[in-house]
């Protein structure tokens, strides 16, 4: 849902760059016409993506139109584009950002089945596009978890970009709050973690699929707690 | 023993290089497994670099070694509707001057009036000097050791082995390139809001089994950026262009193309990124 709003909010933006860009195009629009030394860094990045045939935008993508939709930056990638860590002020910007975009589910949260959780975390399917589509009407998507989470040692392997959730909930507990904490964080980790490398999954997982990744966290009969 | 003779080539052409003009060489031609061992002794605390002990062992015995191989042969033979070798492409350093030619591309190329990659201009070559229409097979697959592409880009790389990556960053354009490149690799997006510094910005990670290279550190990222490469779980010689749209569709962004301005841009800052250190062609990678 707050894909939408954002992604016009990206299209507003990108106009206002296409416009500055408008005076560096030579004669015609051709991308070979177009003088690439009269642009700013960011300018020519964003025509390379948009105006020079360069990717394959005309696609579908599977959360919904097209893959020039999905290349639109919305307020918060956009914010998140530096090298190295966010400064004080834009760090606090992207919490609040994320903040007003997280929808909170209604009443208690109920966590859903651990063994089907843990087959999301470790699934690496879905949204990709390209030489070769994601079929998300044969296959679910999954959350690719593992590819940055250790959970569970005795598993295969797994990655280590983000930190090691190994006995999350064993150590944390399986309070209501943490519960709330911990659907916020797979919705939108920019409300604690502004910038991080983390996807945000609102949107890209349904809330029963999020319900069982929470299960394979926080259930005392989860390998990861055990 | 035919391995060795093909490795001996470049050295005697390197050398002759150097007797003949004694033109300022970065560096000579070195064979990729001394390249290779000299980053893992500099680098004993990299994980990345030391992520496989086969690594180095099977490098003398590399499979891309024999691609280079098909790929010395297509260079020189007529072939085409023009009948032409690909001795008269210019890649940067003069008609038909390989040496040194891989590691100082991306460059600006007055006859085109672009900034291209060494795919780009491969194709470039083979379409107006052998005239090859872009839907033929010659030009048009891109990827595995059975094609032309991919033969004559290992056996053309092959001819940098150990020279340092110093892509042309003089003219206005290739600084623009290079300038947009950088933008592209921190510009986060896509389904997911990564951008390549989310799995390349620090050392020692893993997504999954896979040891990422982070792009700050030189001494990894020549590495990184050394290819074509065997690619042992494809069980095939892959491109530079080959993992960049590989990488690009584990993100979740849109599919790249190749010769495209955006593949050239990445190249050139990849490239950049990897400036002054020596590169190992062919390399031979996980
Ligand atoms: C691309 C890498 C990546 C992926 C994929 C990823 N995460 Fe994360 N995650 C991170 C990083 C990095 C952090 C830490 C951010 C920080 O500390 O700045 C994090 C933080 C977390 C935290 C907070 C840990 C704490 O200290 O409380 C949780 C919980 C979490 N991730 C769960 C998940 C789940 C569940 C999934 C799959 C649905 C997932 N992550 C997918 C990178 C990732
Ligand atoms: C979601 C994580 C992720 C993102 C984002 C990502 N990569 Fe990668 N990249 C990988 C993985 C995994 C490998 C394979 C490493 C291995 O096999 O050791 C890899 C390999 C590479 C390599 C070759 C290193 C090798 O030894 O195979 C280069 C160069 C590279 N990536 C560049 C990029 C660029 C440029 C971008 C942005 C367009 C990017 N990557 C974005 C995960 C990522």
């Amino acid at each position: 849902m707050f894909k939408k709003n954002t992604v016009a909010a990206g299209v507003a933006a990108f106009a206002t760059i296409a416009l500055a860009t408008g005076c560096a195009v030579a004669e015609g629009n051709k991308s070979d016409e177009v003088d690439i030394t009269a642009m700013s860094a960011e300018e020519l990045a964003e025509y390379i993506i948009f105006e020079s045939d360069s990717f394959r935008l005309e696609q579908e993508a599977q959360e919904g139109g097209t893959a020039r939709d999905r290349m639109v930056q919305d307020d918060l990638q956009k914010a998140c584009s530096f090298e190295g860590e966010p400064d004080g002020e834009t760090a606090g910007e992207v919490v609040a950002m994320a903040r007003a975009e997280y929808e909170a589910p209604e009443g208690d949260i109920e966590l859903g089945d651990w063994e089907k959780g843990q087959e999301l975390a470790f699934s690496g399917y879905g949204y990709r596009i390209g030489h070769n589509n994601d079929d998300h009407g044969t296959r679910e998507p999954g959350g690719n978890c593992v590819n940055c989470h250790v959970f569970d040692p005795e598993g295969p392997t797994q990655g280590t970009i983000g930190p090691s959730l190994e006995g999350y909930g064993a150590t944390r507990g399986d309070s209501q709050e943490m519960r709330e904490y911990v659907h916020q964080v797979i919705s939108n980790p920019h409300q604690f973690f502004p910038c991080a490398q983390m996807p945000r999954f609102q949107g890209l997982l349904d809330e029963e699929q999020i319900s069982h990744i929470m299960a394979y966290m926080l259930d005392p009969d989860s390998p990861v707690n055990n | 023993m035919f391995k060795k003779a093909l490795l001996a080539l470049p050295v005697a052409m390197a050398l002759g290089g150097l007797a003949a003009g004694g033109a300022a060489q970065a560096s000579e031609w070195q064979d990729p497994t001394d390249v290779l061992q000299k980053l893992l002794d500099n680098n004993p605390d990299s994980k990345y670099l030391h992520q496989s002990e086969q690594n180095i062992m099977m490098m003398p015995d590399n499979p891309a070694l024999w691609v280079a191989e098909d790929g010395e042969q297509l260079f020189y033979e007529e072939r085409g509707p023009n009948n032409a070798s690909l001795e008269s492409c210019d890649f940067g350093k003069g008609p038909g001057v390989l040496e040194g030619a891989y590691v100082e591309l991306p460059r600006y190329f007055e006859d085109t009036g672009k900034v291209m990659d060494f795919e780009h201009r491969l194709v470039h070559c083979m379409k107006e000097i052998q005239g090859f229409d872009a839907d033929d097979p010659e030009v048009a697959q891109r990827h595995g050791n059975d094609t032309d592409v991919m033969q004559l880009t290992t056996y053309i790389a092959m001819q940098s082995s150990g020279m340092e990556w110093q892509p042309a960053n003089e003219h206005p354009k290739e600084q623009a390139m290079l300038a947009a490149g950088e933008k592209l690799f921190f510009r986060r997006g896509g389904a997911m809001d990564f951008n390549c510094a989310s799995c390349h910005g620090e050392s020692g990670k893993r997504v999954r089994a896979s040891r990422l290279p982070k792009m700050r550190d030189s001494q990894e990222w020549t590495k990184a950026v050394s290819w074509p490469a065997h690619r042992a779980g494809h069980d095939n010689v892959r491109s530079q262009g080959h993992r960049i749209r590989g990488c690009a569709w584990q993100m979740r962004h849109a599919g790249i193309k190749p010769d495209s301005m955006a593949n050239t841009a990445l190249i050139a800052f990849w490239n950049e990124a990897a400036r002054g250190e020596p590169a190992v062609l062919p390399d031979l990678k996980r």
